[in-house]
C-alpha cells in the first residue's frame, strides 16, 4: 500500500493541474466588459416596457399557472421567470408568440414562459449573453473572484452579492447613509427592479467580482 | 505667583468641564440605557406544497401563506407591516393578494381582499393605510376598516436624511418646522472592534424623539458571509441618546422590505422564519437596564 503512495499523490497533482488550467481556460475565454457596461445592460432590462396581452396571462405548460398580471397592464422591467435567461429583444419575441410573461418557482421550470430569474440577470448584466443560462449561483463563483477588502467600503458598480443556492444582486453604488442600491431580478416583485437597501438583507451573502471586467 | 497659576489652571478645569456639559453636544456613550426584548407575537404560516391550487391558497385564512422558493428562488411571503392607532398589527400576504388584520396580542382579526399582492405597507398620521403593489410600485390608500379610498392621492411621508461621516459617527437632518430643537442630530457609535456601516431615521414622534437604526459589523470580510449587527436608538430632541436596543436578530427567512416600526415609543421587527411570522416587540418607554460598553 505505501509503495503507491507517490503514485496517488502524482494523480492527485494532475488531477488538481486539469482542474486549475480549465478554470484558467474558462475564465480566458471569458468576454471582457466595462462596469459603466454592465450598468447599462442592468438598466436596459429595469426599464424595458412592455404591454401584457391576454394570451401572456396563460402557461400552455402548465394548468397549474397563475400570472402576476393583468390584461393590457404597462409593466416596466423584464419579468421574472425562474430558469430564464431572456434579454429584452428575446422576451418581447417570446411575448408576441404567446408565451406566458414570467413565472414562478412554485409553478416549474415553464418552457412556455418568458422573462428572467436573478443569475440569469446577473449573467446578461456581466454580457455573458451567449452562454445561454450556464451559471446558477451555486456556479458564478466558477467566473467571478471573492472580494478580498472591506465589503462596506470597496465593491464596485457591476459587482454582486451572491447567496449561492438562493438569490443574487447587482451592486450598483454606495448610498451616503451606508446603505446600498441595487438591481435584480426579484422574485417578490416580479420583474428587474434597482432599489436601495439595508445591509441586513444580505447577511451571509458573499461579494464577487467578475473577472472578465477591464478596471 | 505659584498661587495665581493654580487659580489659573482651576477656572481652566472648570472651564473644560462646563465645555463638556450634554449642551447640544452628542451623548457619550458610556453608559447607554439597554432596553431588551419586551414580547414576541407569533403568528402562524401555512407554507405552499409543490402542487399550488385555489384549494391551497385559500386554505387556513388565519395564517399568513409562505412559499418556500427554490435552487435559485428566495422564500417568498410577508414582507411588509405597520401598526394601526389601537396597537393592531397589519401584515401583508401577497401570494393570497390580501392584507390581514391581527389585534395587539397578535390574533387574527380580518383580511382585506385588496385584489393585487403588495410589499409594504405604511400607515399614515391620520391612520390612512398606504399600500404598495409589489408589482408596480404603485401606492393604494385604505381606510382602517379596508375600504380603498379612490380619491385620495397616496404618498409616502418624507424621511429625515441621514449621513454616515466615518465608521464612528453620522447626522440625521431633523427637519426643525414646529421643533425648536430640531435640526442636525449627531450620532456617534464607538465600541471597540465595531464599526458603523449605516444609518436610517425610522421615525421622529409628536415630542421630536428621534429613532434611528444602526448597521454596525465587526470587520468588513465577507469571504465567508457578510455579517453585521443591527441597533435602534431613541434621541430625545435635543439630541440626548435616551437609550439603545442592541439584541435585533438579523436572521431573515424572507427579507422584509418593512422591517422596523415604531409607534408610541414600542419598536416592532418583522422576522419571518420558516415556522411563523414573529413580531418582536421592545417597549422604550420601560425601565431600562445600563449596561456599560
Amino acid at each position: 500500500m505505501l509503495t503507491h503512495l507517490p503514485l496517488l499523490f502524482v494523480c492527485v497533482w494532475l488531477i488538481s493541474d486539469l482542474h486549475t488550467q480549465a478554470q484558467v481556460e474558462v475564465i480566458a475565454r471569458l468576454p471582457r466588459t466595462t462596469r459603466a457596461e454592465i450598468l447599462a445592460r442592468a438598466e436596459k432590462l429595469a426599464k424595458h416596457t412592455w404591454v401584457c396581452g391576454a394570451p401572456n396571462l396563460r402557461a400552455s405548460c402548465s394548468k397549474r399557472y397563475l400570472s402576476d398580471w393583468k390584461s393590457g397592464q404597462s409593466v416596466t422591467g423584464i419579468p421574472y421567470c425562474w430558469g430564464g435567461i431572456d434579454g429584452s429583444e428575446e422576451f418581447d419575441r417570446k411575448l408576441a408568440k404567446g408565451l406566458a410573461a414570467g413565472a414562478h418557482s412554485r409553478f416549474g421550470v415553464l418552457k412556455c414562459a418568458a422573462g428572467i430569474d436573478c443569475s440569469g440577470f446577473v449573467t446578461l448584466s456581466w454580457g455573458l449573453s451567449s452562454s445561454g443560462h450556464a451559471y446558477t449561483t451555486s456556479t458564478l463563483r466558477n467566473i467571478a473572484g471573492k472580494l478580498k477588502s472591506n465589503v462596506f467600503e470597496d465593491l464596485k458598480p457591476g459587482d454582486v452579492l451572491n447567496k449561492p443556492g438562493s438569490h443574487v444582486v447587482l451592486f450598483t453604488g454606495y448610498n451616503a447613509d451606508g446603505t446600498i442600491a441595487v438591481c435584480e431580478a426579484s422574485s417578490s416583485q416580479a420583474r428587474v427592479v434597482c432599489r436601495k437597501s439595508t445591509w441586513s438583507r444580505f447577511k451571509g451573502y458573499i461579494a464577487l467580482q467578475y473577472k472578465g471586467i477591464d478596471d | 505667583m505659584a498661587r495665581n497659576s493654580r487659580v489659573f489652571l482651576l477656572f481652566l478645569l472648570f472651564g473644560l468641564l462646563a465645555s463638556d456639559a450634554p449642551n447640544g453636544r452628542p451623548e457619550l456613550e458610556s453608559n447607554v440605557c439597554t432596553i431588551v426584548l419586551t414580547r414576541i407575537l407569533r403568528i402562524p404560516i401555512s407554507m405552499l406544497g409543490a402542487q399550488v391550487t385555489a384549494e391551497s391558497l385559500n386554505a387556513a385564512p388565519a395564517t399568513l401563506l409562505v412559499s418556500p422558493g427554490a435552487a435559485d428562488e428566495p422564500p417568498a411571503g410577508p414582507s411588509g407591516f405597520d401598526v394601526l392607532a389601537d396597537g393592531s398589527l397589519l401584515i401583508n400576504d401577497p401570494l393570497r393578494s390580501r392584507v390581514s388584520l391581527f389585534d395587539s396580542h397578535g390574533g387574527f382579526r380580518k383580511a382585506w381582499k385588496i385584489g393585487f399582492a403588495a410589499d409594504s405597507l405604511t400607515v399614515t398620521a391620520n391612520d390612512v393605510v398606504l399600500v404598495r403593489e409589489a408589482t408596480t410600485g404603485q401606492l393604494h390608500a385604505f381606510d382602517r376598516e379596508g375600504k380603498a379610498l379612490q380619491a385620495e392621492e397616496g404618498s409616502l411621508p418624507g424621511q429625515a436624511e441621514a449621513r454616515v461621516l466615518n465608521s464612528k459617527s453620522g447626522t440625521i437632518r431633523r427637519p426643525s418646522i414646529g421643533n425648536p430643537q430640531g435640526g442636525l442630530l449627531e450620532v456617534t457609535f464607538d465600541k471597540p472592534g465595531s464599526s458603523l456601516v449605516s444609518l436610517e431615521t425610522l421615525s421622529i414622534d409628536q415630542k421630536g424623539d428621534t429613532y434611528v437604526a444602526l448597521e454596525t459589523s465587526a470587520s468588513g470580510d465577507a469571504t465567508e458571509g457578510i455579517n453585521l449587527s443591527k441597533y435602534v436608538r431613541r434621541y430625545s430632541s435635543d439630541g440626548k441618546l435616551l437609550c439603545e436596543i442592541a439584541d435585533i436578530p438579523v436572521d431573515y427567512y424572507i427579507s422584509p422590505i418593512d422591517e422596523l416600526r415604531v409607534h408610541k415609543g414600542l419598536v416592532y421587527q418583522l422576522q419571518t422564519t420558516s415556522s411563523e411570522v414573529r413580531i418582536n416587540v421592545w417597549d422604550t418607554n420601560q425601565l431600562c437596564s445600563h449596561s456599560p460598553h
